[in-house]
């Protein structure tokens, strides 16, 4: 051995004696002298800051045009509205109207509004509430709430008696009635007025806005924006809302968003205790790397229970797409359909994408939303054999002797999957999905594509099949008109129709349009009971496992009210608490 | 002299003007846009509103003339994603990248150079061992790990902050307290910069080192009675800086332009994270002055790296230079 890669053995080797001795020195270390141990203390108090990490920056402060989750949550800290849908109850409570009384046709609404006060002191009124109808319904504005405040096709109709008043009149008959209203952030009429007179209400609350131009409603105020690296609200002083014991909320004194893009690096905020939240579920793989935490004490790992947007695979239905290809008279068949939800193992599936967080689902709708969910669908159990059953009848068999099956003029049992590239999950099951489908005699081609390249084939109708995740507005069906309906936009496999395309659309069509229009829970329920198991009969979107979604938060955190949709935590910040004051950063130092 | 720094600089706004375009016919070619994104949440009519508002469905020829006669005013229009001027948006992120750049050049270089010459001098020895060693860890480590374990090992010493440019308590700060808060951030992102770019330092400087020790005019020193160290740093060592310089234009042009893998994961608000946001939503005139900008630090590196080689190398001043 000469002496060159001694001497690098011997760098190796003392490299390794360093690191192992300075873990074990880490070990040794109490700690409190580490500076990443939080402060525990047994009583709830009032005063405090949460750090909750958010993965990319607001576009825009303007939530009436901007749909994005960062512009989301800074409404929920910061905005309100008449009454909400509660995230985890899925009931309708009041907001800033203090009660309110339905016409005996369901059609008109009479709202009294609370007394309350925007940030800069300027109280709350029903001029408030007829220009944020007016600003959501001007074209120029182009409102991300424009359809959701519509009653088949037309706009409500607000008017206001009093100050304390609002009177509104639907156009015809809704299922959800005022839960319709949870879409109706109020917006200040004071500081927006002159800007949608201008027409430049869609640019107005931009990002580059001093904060403190912007005024609140909500429980927190943004007083502070550092652009790349985070946004601190301060309580809103005037805020209408108080607890049982008639303490006025919030009860924090700040909530600061930290910017982090990266998923590893804000995991690592978490476990050392620099942040006290995610804005995003766990994933499967990183929930072993947080046990740890959680069994000392440091952490607590909330379940949220089954998601309720899984993903979903579906073919191009659209019949032009199939006219003159060769693979029409099998691919766009309800059959070839069964046969792949039948081909591929759900339980399997679980555990390869998700490490069995997962369970297995029929439809679209999973036990996750317990109001809507019916579980007397048809499934397509795991079976080999009934698949090839079913590929055989139509007409696909072996017949050149490679792996794969053809139909009888030679063409070969093949598509191709468009999936997102970069979501790991959707990159692994249509891994999954190729891999089960080859044992039927199946070849699938998976082809990762960028967002905006994917939708854009998916608009133009340019694609065989997607792995796709499509996140619903709203867990009541009758507010997720776009999915459902044929004529709708996110009809995925077959977007906006002129008129339903087949019979088992018009079916659904239908009974989509019965319980948009009654008010009887009952009947809504057994309506859409009746549109889960037509789905799943014709199988347009082919669901296979929902992940169990978890969320990981600093123990300090109290007073949570955990929920499946998005902000699953901070949605009811006006209610959290924390066990010390200061910064988690600050907390143990 | 004169001219030829006329001709850098004419080279330098043909490059800045040549990839910005390129970017912004690229991105506008590709499939999909701004407005994709919301194409299933939309009615088609709000959507063609949409991609009228934000210009989207102007024929590219157009599109792309009417930015190229705002460019020319020193206008790179406005980003589509956030509504504000591209130049401002630019403006404020290239200054928080340039601090983290010069940082992790001046780390780089206080590192590389030293080791570079000590290694390059030595033909064996325990020290040049360690030295080559840890420069080839340095060069293995791919970015993404290098900035995951430089956080991982602040998240668990507590001794730096793991991510961010300042505290949060940051507004409350005077100047002094400011600086100070900066200096405590500065680190992780800086090291997880330098560490690489120290190592190719090293090397590049190793080799050119060993070269020059082997010139008859080092030779020739050591007989004149010079002892080793002064024969190195008097004569070995400017003979060997042409190729490291060359180095400098290429990572001042990508260091001032942003890394994206280290400003994402340490979470630092700079020009790399900026154009990792235009791409991804397809915000054209972003994208365009991203790519502008970088082009522009790559010039001026390369410049600057010219300039500098032009004062140290006599030969280059009256062959090129004059």
């Amino acid at each position: 051995m000469n002496r060159q890669p001694r001497a690098l053995l011997s760098v190796l080797l003392l490299g390794l004696i360093a690191f192992m001795g300075w873990r074990w020195w880490s070990d040794q270390q109490p700690a409190d002298e580490l500076g990443t141990e939080i402060v525990f203390s047994d009583a709830s108090t009032r005063g405090g800051i949460v750090t909750s990490s958010l993965r990319s920056e607001p576009r825009s402060f303007n939530r009436w045009v901007d749909r994005n989750f960062p512009t989301d949550l800074i409404s929920h800290l910061t905005q309100a509205k008449l009454i909400r849908v509660n995230r985890a109850t899925q009931e309708v409570e009041a907001a800033l109207a203090e009660s309110w009384t339905a016409s005996p046709d369901n059609l008109t609404f009479t709202i009294t509004l609370r007394e309350a006060a925007w940030s800069d002191g300027t109280p709350f009124t029903s001029a408030d509430v007829l220009f944020t109808f007016q600003a959501i319904y001007d074209p120029k504005v182009n409102s991300v709430f424009t359809g959701a405040l519509q009653v088949n096709g037309q706009p409500l109709v607000a008017t206001a008696p009093d100050a304390r008043t609002v009177v509104i009149r639907y156009p015809a008959p809704f299922g959800p009635g005022i839960a319709l209203l949870d879409n109706l952030i109020i917006a200040p009429k004071h500081k927006l007025a002159a800007a949608l007179a201008a027409g430049t209400f869609a640019q107005a609350w931009g990002v580059a806005t001093p904060v403190n131009e912007m005024v609140s409603l909500g429980p927190f105020v943004l007083s502070r924006y550092e652009p790349g690296q985070r946004l601190t609200f301060d309580r809103h002083p005037q805020y209408w809302k108080k607890d049982a014991a008639g303490v006025a909320l919030p009860y924090l004194d700040q909530v600061v968003l930290e910017v982090v893009p990266d998923q590893e690096a804000e995991l690592v905020r978490l476990r050392s205790g620099q942040i006290d939240m995610l804005q995003q579920q766990v994933r499967p793989e990183d929930v072993a790397t947080l046990r740890p935490l959680v069994d000392e004490g440091k952490l607590k790992l909330l379940e949220l229970g089954v998601g309720t947007d899984p993903d979903l695979f579906f073919f191009n239905l659209r019949p032009r797409q199939w006219a003159k290809d060769p693979r029409g008279s099998w691919m766009s068949r309800r059959e070839f359909r069964q046969a792949i939800s039948h081909a591929v193992d759900r339980e399997a599936f679980a555990n390869t994408v998700y490490l069995g967080a997962g369970v297995p689902i029929w439809g679209p709708v999973t036990p996750g939303n317990q109001k809507w969910f019916s579980p007397n669908v048809p499934r397509y159990g795991f079976s080999v054999d009934k698949a090839k059953a079913l590929l055989t009848g139509l007409g696909l068999a072996n017949r050149d002797q490679d792996e794969w099956l053809e139909d009888d003029k030679g063409t070969e049992a093949r598509f191709t999957v468009l999936t997102f590239r970069g979501n790991s999950s959707l990159e692994r099951s249509s891994a999954v999905l190729r891999d089960d489908l080859r044992q039927v005699g199946i070849a699938v081609d998976v082809v990762a594509l960028e967002q905006g390249a994917l939708i854009e084939r998916m608009l133009k109708g340019d694609f065989d099949a997607i792995f796709f995740v499509l996140t619903l507005t709203s867990l009541d069906p009758a507010m997720s008109p776009d999915f459902w309906l044929s004529s709708g936009s996110g009809h995925v496999w077959n977007i906006g129709q002129a008129t339903p395309a087949t019979e088992w659309e018009k079916q659904i069509d239908d009974l989509i349009h019965t319980m948009m229009a009654t008010s009887d829970q009952a009947a809504r329920k057994q309506a859409f009971d009746q549109v889960q198991k037509i789905f799943a009969e014709h199988l347009p979107a082919i669901y296979f496992v929902a992940p169990r979604m978890y969320i990981g938060v600093s123990s300090r955190v109290g007073s949570l009210t955990p929920t499946i949709l998005r902000p699953q935590l901070l949605w009811a910040a006006d209610a959290i608490t924390v066990r010390s004051g200061g910064s988690p950063g600050q907390a143990g130092r | 002299m004169g001219r030829y720094l006329l001709r850098r600089l004419g080279f330098a706004l043909f490059l800045v003007l040549a990839v910005s375009s390129a970017s912004l016919l690229l991105t506008r070619l590709a499939p999909g846009d701004l407005a994709t994104e919301q194409a299933l949440s939309l009615d088609p009519a709000a959507l063609v509103r949409l991609r009228g508002e934000l210009g989207l469905d102007r024929p590219l020829t157009a599109q792309y003339l009417s930015w190229l006669g705002g460019v020319l005013q020193l206008d790179f229009g406005r980003s589509l994603l956030y509504g504000r001027p591209v130049s401002d948006l630019i403006g404020e992120r290239a200054l928080n990248t340039a601090m983290l750049a010069l940082a992790a050049l001046m780390l780089a270089t206080i590192v590389g150079l030293p080791l570079g010459v000590y290694s390059g001098s030595r033909s064996r020895g325990v020290g040049r061992a360690i030295v080559r060693a840890l420069s080839v860890v340095a060069l293995s480590v791919p970015p993404l790990i290098g900035s995951l374990a430089l956080v991982f090992l602040a998240a668990r010493t507590g001794w730096l902050p793991v991510g961010g440019m300042t505290s949060a308590s940051g507004a409350e700060l005077t100047w002094a307290q400011w600086l100070a808060d900066l200096a405590r951030h500065l680190p992780v992102p800086a090291l997880a910069l330098a560490l690489p770019l120290a190592a190719t330092l090293e090397r590049l400087q190793s080799q050119a080192i060993a070269k020059a020790t082997r010139e008859p005019f080092v030779a020739a020193s050591r007989a004149r009675g010079l002892d080793s160290v002064q024969a190195i740093l008097r004569h070995a060592w400017p003979a060997s800086l042409p190729s490291v310089l060359g180095l400098y234009g290429v990572m001042i042009g990508s260091l001032f332009s942003g890394s994206f893998v280290v400003e994402v994961v340490t979470a630092w608000p700079g020009l790399g994270r900026l154009m990792y946001d235009a791409l991804k939503a397809r915000d054209l005139y972003l994208v365009a002055g991203c790519a502008a900008s970088g082009a522009f630090f790559l010039a001026a590196g390369t410049w600057l790296a010219d300039v500098l080689l032009a004062l140290t190398d006599p030969r280059v001043r009256s062959e090129e230079v004059v």
